[in-house]
């Protein structure tokens, strides 16, 4: 049995860890609640882009703008964005996106398609860094605030190699929020852009007066719906990984208190033993004394 | 008539106003209640909503103002109040 020092000390060692598992849940629990109110605000937007775009598009304007276009003769040429978090102690989080988007290129690259690979968050660049692939871009200034901002910066240049020829599609990989517990990795095809049909009305009702007109309004709403995809995706993004870290920190803490139970109890008997040997040895002493 | 302004982040206002006055992509357009279906690009500049005496104000930048069945919705990437 070890000695009661040793078990002294590892209790106090789990005892530490599991003070700063503890902050950091109650932590990500408070940031985890402000992304949400963040992913919430986002929706609006992103519904009132998707109803106007579903009511104005019909199949036969499609030919006419660059980011509908259908590639023809396949893909050849693909990128595959991938949002990772920039920090870690989230459990599988990271390692869910990275094997998703791994899935990707691999099914893109059977098809004989040339891919590139766009990455944000340290752990997705840690992750290719180790398997020496290069990336076409990475950055990890976006952090758990993004901006529509940063949204802009990462699918502009994107958008205008797809309206240019030299690229044929998009695939955004990112992590889905559907509630704190439930985040799929999810791959999300961006370019071309498949044009919203939910919140479609059966026949168009209102017959709107259009400025400039409908071709004109599609033109300059689908680059905001594309942008809006991404920027949905960091925030969404973010919110998981507070939820994912959240439910990894609550799961350490608890597996914590179980080890401190188990270790305080063998603590115990060690102490008790000790002090029965001890009482033992000092009456045998006595009785050798007494001869 | 109701109103609502959302931006890419939130939905900054939702209310009843008298009039709307907005940016739209080549000039100026006042929306009084009862307006016509109606939808148009918007420009830069500033949204302008009158409720009774007072007025308030938003800049915003791009994205489309909707105006149907007695009800304005704005819809532009970013929006600030501005005094």
């Amino acid at each position: 049995m070890a000695k009661p020092r040793e078990l002294k000390r590892r209790i106090r060692s789990v005892q530490n860890t599991k003070k700063i598992t503890k902050t950091m849940e109650l932590v990500s629990t408070s940031k985890l609640k402000r992304a949400q109110d963040r992913v919430v605000g986002a929706r609006p937007y992103a519904q009132a882009l998707a109803e106007v775009i579903a009511d104005l598009y019909s199949p036969e304007l499609a030919e006419r703008f660059p980011l509908l276009r259908q590639p023809t003769g396949g893909v050849k040429k693909a990128a595959v964005l991938l949002i990772t978090s920039n920090r870690g102690l989230c459990g599988a989080f990271n390692a869910n996106l990275i094997r998703e988007a791994r899935r990707r290129l691999q099914e893109l690259e059977q098809t004989g398609t040339e891919t590139e690979l766009h990455l944000v968050g340290k752990k997705g660049i840690a992750f290719f860094r180790f398997t020496k692939r290069t990336p076409a871009s990475q950055r990890i200034d976006i952090g758990d605030r993004p901006t529509p901002a940063h949204a802009v910066e990462l699918v502009t240049p994107l958008m205008e190699r797809f309206a240019n020829g030299s690229l044929d599609a998009v695939d955004l990989v990112f992590a889905k929020f559907n509630s704190a517990v439930s985040t799929p990795p999810t791959t999300l095809r961006i370019l071309p852009v498949t044009p919203p049909t939910a919140g479609r009305s059966d026949g168009r009702t209102v017959n709107y007066i259009l400025k400039p007109s409908a071709e004109a309004i599609l033109e300059s709403l689908l680059p905001l719906y594309v942008r809006n995809q991404v920027f949905r995706a960091l925030v969404e993004t973010a919110a998981a990984e507070h939820g994912a870290r959240r439910t990894a920190m609550k799961n350490a803490t608890d597996a914590g208190s179980d080890m401190l139970d188990i270790l305080q109890r063998t603590y115990n008997r060690a102490r008790q033993g000790q002090i029965t040997q001890e009482l033992a040895e000092i009456v045998g002493g006595a009785e050798a004394l007494k001869g | 008539m109701q109103v609502t302004i959302i931006s890419a982040e939130r939905s900054l206002f939702q209310g009843e106003a008298d009039a709307v006055v907005a940016p739209a992509f080549d000039g100026q357009v006042g929306i009084l209640p009862r307006h016509a279906p109606f939808m148009t690009l918007l420009g830069e500049g500033e949204v302008k909503l009158r409720q009774g005496g007072s007025e308030t104000r938003f800049q915003v930048s791009g994205g489309f103002l909707q105006a149907s069945a007695n009800a304005v919705r704005i819809v532009t990437g970013t929006a600030v109040p501005s005094s």
